[in-house]
């Protein structure tokens, strides 16, 4: 290893000739980059590089677009949501499609902008779609502090809120290592993963400038040949090892652990996040009594494998045929975040053709 | 004269002629400005280039200049990209009931100043109002003609391989300038228009060099969708450098925040300029040396491989594609 020392991050990554490495990416911004900067290009044939359950859009179940959709038909509820999502399958249609039926669905940029849209709405009854992990989740925590505070009673979320820890437990056995997402352990804190190495869960927090994502990668690389339990903050501008104590605060008052479904995944248990019962009112849920829902995924759609790396988009029977960015299956070609969405934009082929 | 535009001011009574007379004719002032049913313009023989563009951008004005410039550059620079000198021009406005008539001359004069600038003059004129809501604002649409220059050709099929790509500034800033100023994301960054008369740029290129292939002006779509439109007509391959194309800081910054690629946004003051490698060195020169053009840059090649198709090499020297222009600028959301 000492003469890695010497080596330029790129030199390291191009030069390794060890034993086949699979290495998992689990932030859409870190797929996304690895995409445009074009790493896949410069990696020799025994790294794989694999796109994990990163993109909020991507791991949101089927059976949650459902659910907003019968907010919004049967219900008569206004649907605020992040734009990626509108545009996401549903067993039956989009919320999209559920829109063009007329129902009412309002693209929003924060939690709070919905909650401030149900108050500027009295005579609507809104209901926010919260999805994301830990860097999103404290702000749907602050939308429904705001409407309690502030006495704003038309306003409710329903969420599918996730969190990573017991993901990378899931997906142990799907790759060698991880990239953790340095923007979510920007609020977890370096030692929520540091923890993980005693339990044969390895990996290295990775920044987002091109320079941190090969330097990430050389280090996971130079570990996982030195073949002993490893972690490392290679993030340290931003994650410091205890996190945002502001924002994990902020959760645990307005949230509480829960299973949670992901696509592709299936259930893991403690996951997910759901208001605690003292926010019930502000529970779309509750408030509005949603029979459970099962959503049914499309069965040519192969994002659950692509999610776990068990297939490449391109081994996806629909890909770029059926499902393409304008007119998506699975919720991976939605969000620009998505992996089949980003392979789709960059694919190696249309180069080659 | 009232504060702001009524319904009677598009009627054609007195309110119609105040509004010209006091507005729009005593911005427009000069000899050819007609009073008549029609411009009457005498043209040296030769060959003419005319465009025309509609304006709705919303909001109408924003940091470094307002619909009634972006009206004028938006013509002039398009007449410009053919080698053709701007001449005259016409303008249709249709304003929304209730508009403010400050705003309105604030738009005319910049429309004047922008045109006195650009060299070419506007001959006639056209007022509508339309009531609440049913326009955004003021809309604006101009139709210019041009002299184009003895002996000049450009066009998008012209690009060949060997050729040098050329911007003559830093990129998106137009388009992010007006995502910031819509407000919607809560983001506030030192950024204005790059919105600018590129006449000037354009005859001190042809000047310069008499073999230039390919002028276009990047608007709606950026960079990225022209060279993608120069690919397709040109059939050829167009490779850039990432590290080469200028962008300001800011706009990175906030293309970053909100995942979007500064190519795509759109500019109002910049041409992509495709010209054969040998000449590419005197064009950037006499560019730097321009008013709005002083960030020219060589960013990247025509190449044979890969017709119809952007490659670009990334800051790490691995090659991929410029994903295809297309869909809907959606923000990122974690």
């Amino acid at each position: 290893m000492e003469e890695n020392k010497k080596k330029t991050a790129r030199e390291i990554i191009s030069s390794y000739d060890g034993p086949k490495l699979r290495i998992m990416e689990v932030c859409g911004t870190h797929t996304h980059e690895i995409f445009r900067l074009g790493v896949r290009n410069i990696l020799p044939e025994n790294i794989e590089l694999i796109s994990g359950p990163g993109c909020p859009v991507c791991v949101t179940p089927v059976g949650f677009i459902d659910e907003a959709v019968y907010l919004a038909e049967k219900c008569g509820c206004t649907i605020t949501t992040f734009g990626d999502l509108i545009r996401v399958p549903g067993s039956e249609k989009s919320l999209a499609g559920a829109r063009s039926e007329g129902a009412k669905v309002v693209p929003v940029y924060t939690p709070t902008d919905a909650c401030r849209y149900a108050a500027d709405h009295p005579e609507e009854e809104v209901v926010f779609l919260a999805v994301g992990f830990e860097t999103t989740t404290p702000s749907a925590c602050m939308a429904v502090r705001m409407a309690a505070e502030q006495g704003i009673e038309n306003f409710s979320i329903l969420t599918a809120n996730k969190t990573m820890t017991n993901a990378y437990r899931a997906l142990k056995g799907s790759a060698d290592a991880f990239l953790y997402p340095g923007h979510v352990n920007a609020i977890t804190g370096a030692d929520s993963c540091a923890k993980l190495a005693d339990e044969g869960i390895y990996g290295v927090v990775a920044g987002f400038t091109a320079k941190e994502i090969l330097t990430a990668l050389a280090v996971t690389i130079v570990r996982l040949q030195e073949g002993k339990p490893f972690f490392v903050n290679c993030y340290p501008r931003v994650v410091t090892d205890e996190g945002s104590i502001p924002g994990q605060r902020m959760m645990q008052e307005v949230m509480e652990p829960c299973d949670s479904e992901w696509r592709g995944l299936g259930v893991i248990p403690q996951s997910g996040l759901r208001l605690r019962e003292e926010y019930a009112a502000y529970d779309a849920r509750k408030k509005y009594d949603l029979p459970e829902i099962k959503g049914r995924p499309n069965p040519a759609c192969r994002c659950g494998d692509v999610l776990q790396g068990k297939c490449t988009p391109a081994d996806c029977k629909v890909f770029g045929k059926g499902c393409t960015p304008l007119h998506p299956i699975g919720a991976c070609m939605v969000s620009n975040e998505g992996t089949c969405a980003a392979w789709y934009a960059y694919r190696k082929e249309s180069i080659d053709e | 004269m009232s504060k702001t535009v009524t319904l009677a001011h598009g009627a054609g009574g007195r309110q119609t002629s105040e509004l010209i007379h006091e507005v729009f004719a005593a911005h427009f002032a000069n000899p050819l400005f007609t009073a008549d049913d029609a411009a009457v313009l005498e043209v040296e023989a030769g060959r003419l280039a005319m465009s025309t563009d509609g304006f709705i951008v919303s909001p109408y004005e924003f940091p470094g200049g307002n619909v009634g410039k972006l009206s004028i550059c938006g013509t002039v620079n398009d007449l410009s990209c053919m080698g053709a000198e701007p001449l005259y021009l016409t303008c249709a406005f249709v304003i929304e009931e209730g508009f403010p008539m400050d705003k309105l001359e604030e738009i005319a004069a910049a429309m004047e100043k922008t045109a006195a600038e650009a060299g070419v003059r506007i001959v006639a004129g056209d007022t509508k109002v339309a009531g609440k809501g049913q326009v955004d604002g003021v809309f604006i649409t101009t139709t210019g003609i041009g002299r184009i220059r003895e002996g000049v050709r450009t066009g998008g099929a012209l690009a060949k391989p060997g050729d040098a790509v050329i911007v003559t500034g830093d990129v998106g800033r137009h388009g992010c300038t007006i995502l910031l100023a819509r407000n919607e994301y809560g983001i506030e960054a030192d950024v204005d228009s790059d919105c600018a008369p590129l006449w000037g740029a354009v005859d001190s290129v042809l000047t310069a060099s008499e073999d230039v292939h390919v002028i276009r002006d990047a608007t709606r779509g950026g960079v990225g969708t022209v060279l993608y439109e120069i690919a397709e007509q040109s059939n050829v391959g167009v490779r850039i450098d990432a590290e080469a194309v200028p962008v300001d800081g800011a706009v990175k910054g906030v293309c970053g925040m909100l995942g979007l690629e500064p190519l795509y946004l759109a500019c109002e003051g910049r041409l992509v300029i495709i010209a054969p490698a040998q000449e590419a060195e005197k064009i950037v020169e006499v560019l730097k040396k321009g008013k709005y053009t002083a960030g020219a840059a060589v960013i990247g090649e025509i190449t044979e491989e890969m017709p119809g198709k952007v490659v670009m090499t990334t800051e790490i020297g691995a090659e991929t594609l410029l994903p295809q222009p297309g869909g809907e600028l959606l923000p990122r959301i974690c």
